[in-house]
């Protein structure tokens, strides 16, 4: 067989064996694939740049109580994970053993070694997660940017603060107040099935429960009770897995003409999967991260300020979530916090 | 005004069954083959319940209402799905039977009940019928197996081999062979071919390959698998064999078995390009939903369609697997 023959055979090119450049990784047209971002060409940040000194302090207003609800589930083996993603801890204690501890105080210590994936538990995706072909948000031809161990450009370090307003939109609540929750029976609380096409129309309906309007600059959480299924882990991280409810295209769209800075839900990927068109990856992940530079938030506890608010009447909070300046990383496990 | 010719009037000024929804809602049935568990459908490795599934999938964004009925794959009880459905008073029906006799009963009564129906893989007597076109299909892993062996074995002596249910009476084996057969000898004339038998059983192309290969050491082989089990099985054979130089396998279906998520690891998988598996030739008989029911609609809209409209086949690699098929185990 020729080196061509083989090659064609192995399903990759000659010019690919002779380490040159192929068509398939060269540069697309970045701008007729992705939209520019309203910050800039050089932005890098996205839409956190919308959190300013107004925003937070109009934030800071939602907190009338001082009550505090967790909105992240631990980070522990046997939560769902996908296929090779892992999450493991090694403690390190030997200072513990008699005989080696530190001075005459007897000072011991611990500390871990994470071996984790970064998009696992409660997480955030970054810019740098989701592009087409080699274009990402703002433009960016990434392919100039990847490195062995992280991106030249789109990391985690240019995000500014999530130090905003947060608004818990129960889709559950409006599935059920319209009749029409289809629930799945290894749910244990209401939740919507897996396939369940959330809207602009089922979104809007949800802010009207609570009188609520976004305003620029709000992190928007959808509770579908999927999440149910995640809190029975390790039983249910297959079904959790499977498919899940969530927003549609034209709904993530909507959620970004209202100039949100976060979308997050209590599902692995917040859009409704499987998709409405079954020849499409992940719509809603391009339309909010690549076009708009949108984060967006995936396993997010939702349930219990979505109790919080149907108790207060009130679906409002100020969100505490802060981000590691982790150069070049696509994305990182979160801790999460309403505060009212 | 009918409502039919309200709706066909609709369409033609460009308006989608999206917005014909806005008037009505249709309640549509699907009468679907055999979901007991454990069965495939059409010799291919697709459930019932994948069938049905891509109806619910695709009937979210759509103007209807979906009734399910399980045939079993049984006649009498396909008779009585499509009476609970005359009952039910749905505006059409999706026959999914094997039985002919069944079938002509319950043209019978969809007549009488005046409700239109469509007939999926199998003839409904007066329903347009929607399926595989088994022969297409076959001649599309023809086409590949005759090019794959003119592009890396030319002038070489190669051999074809044909595993699968042989013997099955249904003439879609038979129409796949025979397309297999024609597409290859249009590159490879003299092809001769042949038969491993697995009598159903797929896990047996494993045994029956290993033992041919035994019988022909050195030459190159052409495999047609009729389903993707079997090219699994098959596979493990040749590798078990070390014959992975000079056997090559295309497939039939296309489904979970050969192909899977980023994760799954499954044969068919752009990180798999080395495979002996060239590819399967799809039939899409998870999607079947997405085709079928804007066929549906077109015909509660008013419209005739053609007697036959058939799965538009294509063979998938390890290089379009993941276009054809998004994952969707990432996030």
């Amino acid at each position: 067989m020729t080196i061509a023959g083989f090659a064609a055979f192995m399903g990759i090119s000659v010019l690919s064996l002779l380490g040159l450049s192929t068509p398939a990784s060269a540069e697309a047209d970045c701008k007729a694939l992705v939209a520019p971002s309203p910050f800039g060409p050089d932005d890098q940040t996205g839409a956190t740049n919308r959190v300013t000194p107004v925003v937070t302090k109009a934030a800071a207003a939602e907190i009338q109580t001082g009550v505090v609800t967790s909105m992240a589930y631990d980070l522990v083996d046997g939560i769902p994970l996908f296929g090779t993603r892992f999450s493991k801890t090694i403690l390190t204690s030997f200072a513990v053993v008699p005989g080696a501890e530190y001075g005459n105080n007897k000072l011991s210590y611990m500390e871990d070694t994470y071996l984790s994936q970064s998009h696992v538990g409660t997480h955030i995706d970054g810019m740098g997660h989701i592009g087409v072909q080699d274009c990402y948000y703002n433009q960016t031809p990434m392919g100039k940017y990847v490195t062995q161990n992280y991106l030249k450009r789109l990391g985690l370090e240019n995000i500014k603060t999530f130090a905003t307003r947060g608004v818990i939109i129960d889709a559950v609540k409006v599935f059920q107040a319209a009749g029409k929750l289809k629930a799945n029976p290894a749910c244990k609380s209401p939740c919507l099935d897996a396939g369940t096409l959330i809207t602009e129309v089922d979104l809007q309906a949800g802010l009207k429960m609570y009188n609520v309007t976004l305003r620029e600059g709000d992190a928007v959480f959808i509770n579908t009770g999927w999440g149910d299924l995640f809190k029975q882990y390790p039983a249910q991280n297959t079904a959790y897995n499977s498919g899940e409810p969530g927003i549609t295209d034209t709904a993530a769209k909507w959620l970004a003409s209202q100039k949100v800075i976060a979308v997050g839900a209590d599902t692995w990927a917040v859009e409704v999967i499987p998709g409405e068109n079954k020849d499409i990856a992940f719509p809603v992940h391009k339309t909010l991260l690549t076009d708009n530079g949108i984060h967006i938030i995936e396993n997010v506890r939702t349930d219990l300020i979505s109790v919080a608010a149907a108790s207060s009447n009130r679906a409002t909070f100020f969100l505490s979530m802060t981000v590691p300046k982790a150069v070049g990383t696509t994305g990182t496990f979160v801790n999460i916090e309403a505060i009212q | 005004m009918q409502r039919r010719s309200f709706l066909a009037g609709l369409l033609a000024c460009g308006l989608g069954p999206a917005k014909a929804a806005e008037a009505r809602r249709f309640r549509i049935a699907l009468a679907n083959l055999d979901e007991t568990p454990g069965v495939t459908l059409e010799g291919l490795g697709f459930t019932g319940a994948e069938l049905r599934r891509s109806f619910e999938l695709a009937a979210r964004t759509l103007p209807v209402d979906m009734l399910y009925f399980d045939n079993a794959g049984d006649g009498a009880r396909a008779v009585a799905n499509a009476e609970a459905a005359i009952a039910a008073k749905v505006d059409l029906l999706i026959e999914y039977n094997a039985d002919a006799d069944a079938n002509a009963e319950i043209a019978r009564r969809l007549a009488v009940a005046g409700i239109p129906a469509l007939a999926l893989v199998d003839p409904l007597p007066g329903a347009p019928l929607y399926g595989p076109d088994n022969r297409a299909a076959g001649r599309i892993t023809g086409h590949a197996l005759g090019a794959f062996a003119l592009e890396n074995w030319p002038n070489e002596q190669v051999l074809g081999v044909l595993i699968g249910d042989l013997a099955d009476p249904g003439p879609a084996i038979s129409d796949r062979v025979q397309g297999i057969t024609e597409g290859v000898r249009e590159s490879l004339p003299a092809l001769k071919f042949a038969a491993l038998d697995t009598g159903g059983q797929s896990v047996r192309a494993d045994a029956l390959l290993a033992k041919f290969l035994q019988t022909q050491r050195g030459q190159r082989l052409l495999i047609a698998t009729l389903n993707d089990l079997a090219a699994v099985y098959a596979r493990n054979a040749i590798e078990m064999n070390r014959r992975q130089s000079d056997c090559v396998i295309v497939s039939q279906g296309l489904d979970r078995n050969i192909h899977g998520g980023a994760s799954e690891k499954k044969e068919i998988d752009p990180n798999n390009r080395g495979s002996v598996v060239l590819g399967s030739v799809a039939y899409y008989m998870d999607r079947y939903g997405y085709d079928v029911l804007p066929l549906a609609l077109r015909l509660l809209a008013g419209e005739t369609l053609p007697p036959r409209t058939v799965t538009q086949h294509s063979l998938v690699t390890a290089a379009n697997v993941f276009r054809e098929y998004p994952p969707f185990d990432m996030n």
